[in-house]
């Protein structure tokens, strides 16, 4: 080990040495060339000119061999006995001693300036890296961001594998938001303490992990838990190396925490994490309220039926009668339960449509035909032309909207009145539109139809709903890249909704050849 | 009843009670004899003991999953089953389908539209085990022997493509078959992605089967499943709940 370290030092040293011979050399040579020739005395003080070069460029180590060998060259070649290292002049003593000092002094000197530019440079860089910080900050748009921006710092200024926790919760996942670095189980586990508050540790604590390599976890700051909680992979290295890397962790982490505090992160942070956290209750109550409301209406819907089939009631006019009206009031409970399912789905994760091919005609009657029940006391007239362009698309998700639209027709419409369903297909779109001869829309209502929990006040007396229908079938269809628009001419003049979908142009009449094969 | 037979035997399996009762009531108002289970390990053990005709199975079962239900009663035994699924897993359907159910029903659903769904898987099941080669729906007749197809008594001239998809549909006639499984059948494994080639055949094969093609009523669609051919003497009960049901209007 104590070799191995000499062997290294002295490979360190040995460019700066050579150049230093090699200077000496050259200078001798010239120094010779013009005593020969001029008849200078002596030359013995320009060998400061290597000790000095030497100080400078190559260290301490280079500067004395440049003093010593000046000493000695001017020894053996300009100060009697010519040609021998013999000395007779006691100039010549103060010399060495004169080289030897300037050699450590402007070495020295040297060495702290090189620090000093080397420190300023790294502080230059850290700077840099914090600005770049704070101003990723300030565009993170939620608490995920901020979290990686932290973590991407460090990991930058520390040039380690760094992973941050934002929660007790994500250490004990284990989930690094960076791909490819796995955590050591010991590094979790402090982490989990760490970041559940159970430990109170400012300056953090090292994990030696199995592979011998040294972790450090600590809380990002040391005053708030919001920060979350890091571990730096510091690698393998030395009892004092890693000491010094704590040194500069600190030094990183105080910086970083200044700006986050600074910028109000921490309780920018804990009230989104509010937010969300309101949000996904609303969301998981609804969604379980109306799944458990659910299953026990399938049991109402199907033992009603059961009833209403059963001969020992069939007599009986007004008993039928009534367990009819159990059995629509529970189918209108299930729809208007499904549309809060909808709507859940449509705000909490989004929708994810599953195109395929699909024909415009089919989607149609299958939205008629689930209506039937609901359309059965309107004129109905279905305007389909045979030679449709296919369409990709969800077709679930369009036929559900236009489910909505026609029970928003039924809705607000008289009975035996007229509905019309029609489809067109014109300049690379598809329009089905659905028109009814019913209540109309006012300017103001027109501007409204689309909102969520949007009703017409004109009708909030008369008719039902959550006032989610439209909303559902806007939805629905812009996750279809397709459009939904509303005209009417006035109050009580009837209203025509109608989707726009794309055709895919091209691809249809090269569908057709292929299937022909 | 239109069934002669001894009383068919259901299995149905669902956990909850409520539903099983009302399901036990309305089969056995239309002749049929009910066993219950209320987890899949019961289910799988009933049906191992006992001669089944029919199996009805809710998804959501405590103990195991109801697609594995379905996976592990059709392994030994080629009994009809139904899944009572709910709405908005068009996918998950297909996976059912694919796994061997015969049909699927989706909750809430009224009793009418549950016997029907029965009523043709049993056919089948009937059909298959008698070996009866002509299939009718509507004015439709397929002879599968003869590979003629008849409409109203005049014999119609298809494409092979146009018989082969007719005849597959004709083999699962009144059940769901799913888009997957056709286009594997008349196409070839590595077109079952391509449903556009099944759009087009069955826009023409409608022209030709459907006295109106435009709102067909022999050959229809299951939106993001698949299709059906409808047997005839169930087009009437088959997706809706009542057809003596009083108009209403919501107040």
């Amino acid at each position: 080990m104590y070799n191995a370290l000499k062997l290294e030092s002295i490979r360190r040293e040995l460019p700066g040495v050579s150049m230093t011979l090699g200077l000496v050399v050259f200078l001798t040579a010239v120094l010779f060339f013009l005593v020969w020739q001029i008849g200078l005395a002596h030359g013995s003080v320009v060998f400061l000119i290597p000790v000095v070069i030497a100080a400078t460029r190559w260290g301490i180590v280079s500067a004395v061999v440049a003093a010593i060998c000046g000493v000695l060259a001017s020894a053996f070649f300009f100060y009697p006995p010519l040609y021998s290292f013999r000395i007779r002049d006691p100039q010549e003593v103060l010399d060495l001693v004169l080289f030897i000092f300037v050699a450590v002094t402007v070495s020295q000197l040297a060495t702290r300036l090189k620090r000093q530019l080397e420190m300023a440079r790294q502080r230059e860089i850290d700077l840099r890296d914090l600005y770049a910080f704070s101003r990723r900050l300030a565009v993170a748009f939620d608490v995920s961001d901020i979290h990686a921006a932290i973590e991407d710092h460090l990991a930058t200024i520390m040039q380690r594998n760094v992973v941050l926790f934002a929660s007790a919760r994500e250490a004990s996942k284990s989930s690094g938001r960076r791909a490819g670095v796995t955590v050591p189980e010991r590094v979790l586990t402090e982490a989990v303490e760490i970041a559940s508050g159970h430990r109170d540790t400012a300056g953090g604590v090292t994990v030696t992990a199995e592979g011998g390599e040294i972790w450090l976890v600590r809380a990002v700051s040391a005053k708030s838990l919001e920060f979350g909680v890091i571990a730096i992979n510091l690698g393998h290295e030395t009892k004092e190396r890693i000491d010094e890397l704590r040194i500069r962790v600190d030094a990183v982490l105080a910086d970083a925490t200044a700006t986050l505090e600074r910028l109000g992160v921490a309780h920018a942070i804990s009230e989104a994490r509010m937010r969300s956290q309101t949000d996904q209750l609303r969301e998981a109550l609804i969604g379980s309220v109306s799944h458990e409301l659910r299953t026990p209406l399938a049991s109402i819907l199907g033992a009603a039926t059961v009833l209403s089939a059963a001969p020992a009631l069939r007599q009986e006019k007004k008993l039928t009668a009534l367990v009819h009206d159990v059995r629509d009031e529970a189918e209108r409970l299930n729809n208007d339960i499904q549309n809060l399912l909808d709507a859940t789905r449509i705000s909490s994760d989004g929708i994810k449509p599953h195109a395929e091919w699909a024909d415009p005609a089919d989607i149609i009657n299958s939205a008629v035909e689930r209506c039937r029940h609901r359309l059965a006391d309107r004129r109905l007239e279905v305007d389909l032309p045979r030679d449709l362009p296919l369409i990709h698309v969800d077709p679930v998700l369009v036929q559900q909207a236009l489910v909505q639209i026609f029970d928003n027709a039924v809705k607000y419409s008289a009975p035996s009145s007229l509905i019309t369903v029609a489809a067109r297909a014109q300049d690379g779109r598809l329009t089905i539109s659905v028109t009814d001869q019913g209540a109309g829309l006012t300017s103001a209502e027109k501007s409204k139809i689309w909102d969520r929990f949007a009703r017409g006040e004109r009708h909030a007396a008369t008719t039902s709903g959550s006032g989610l229908g439209l909303w559902i079938a806007h939805a629905f269809i812009a996750a279809n890249d397709g459009k939904v628009s509303a005209v009417s001419e006035g109050p009580g003049l009837g209203t025509t909704v109608a989707i726009e979908l794309q055709v895919t142009q091209a691809a249809v009449p090269q569908l057709e050849s292929d299937a022909d094969e | 009843m239109l069934m002669s037979e001894p009383s068919p035997i259901v299995l149905v399996i669902d956990d909850e009670i409520q539903i099983r009762r009302f399901l036990r009531t309305g089969f056995e108002l239309n002749g049929f004899v009910v066993h219950e289970a209320g987890t899949g390990a019961e289910a799988l053990r009933s049906a191992t003991l006992r001669p089944i005709d029919l199996v009805i199975v809710d998804l959501g079962l405590p103990d195991m999953d109801g697609a594995e239900v379905v996976e592990r009663i059709r392994s030994w035994s080629s009994v009809p089953i139904i899944v009572l699924s709910v709405r908005s897993s068009e996918a998950q359907k297909v996976h059912l389908l694919e796994l061997g159910a015969d049909d699927y029903v989706v909750k809430p659903f009224g009793m009418a539209e549950l016997l029907a769904r029965v009523r043709v898987a049993l056919r089948r099941q009937m059909r298959a085990v008698s070996g009866e080669p002509t299939v009718k729906a509507g004015p439709l007749t397929i002879d599968l022997a003869a590979r003629a197809v008849l409409l109203n008594d005049k014999r119609l001239t298809l494409t092979p493509k146009e018989y082969r998809l007719l005849q597959v549909l004709a083999q699962h006639a009144g059940n769901v078959v799913t888009h997957q499984h056709l286009l594997k059948e008349v196409w070839g494994s590595i077109h079952v992605h391509d449903t556009h080639y099944l759009r087009i055949f069955v826009r023409k094969l409608r022209q030709k089967i459907e006295p109106h093609p435009d709102s067909p009523k022999i050959l229809v669609t299951e939106l993001g499943v698949g299709y059906r051919l409808v047997q005839s003497g169930n087009e009437g009960d088959a997706g809706s709940w009542s057809d003596t049901a009083p108009a209403k209007t919501e107040t």
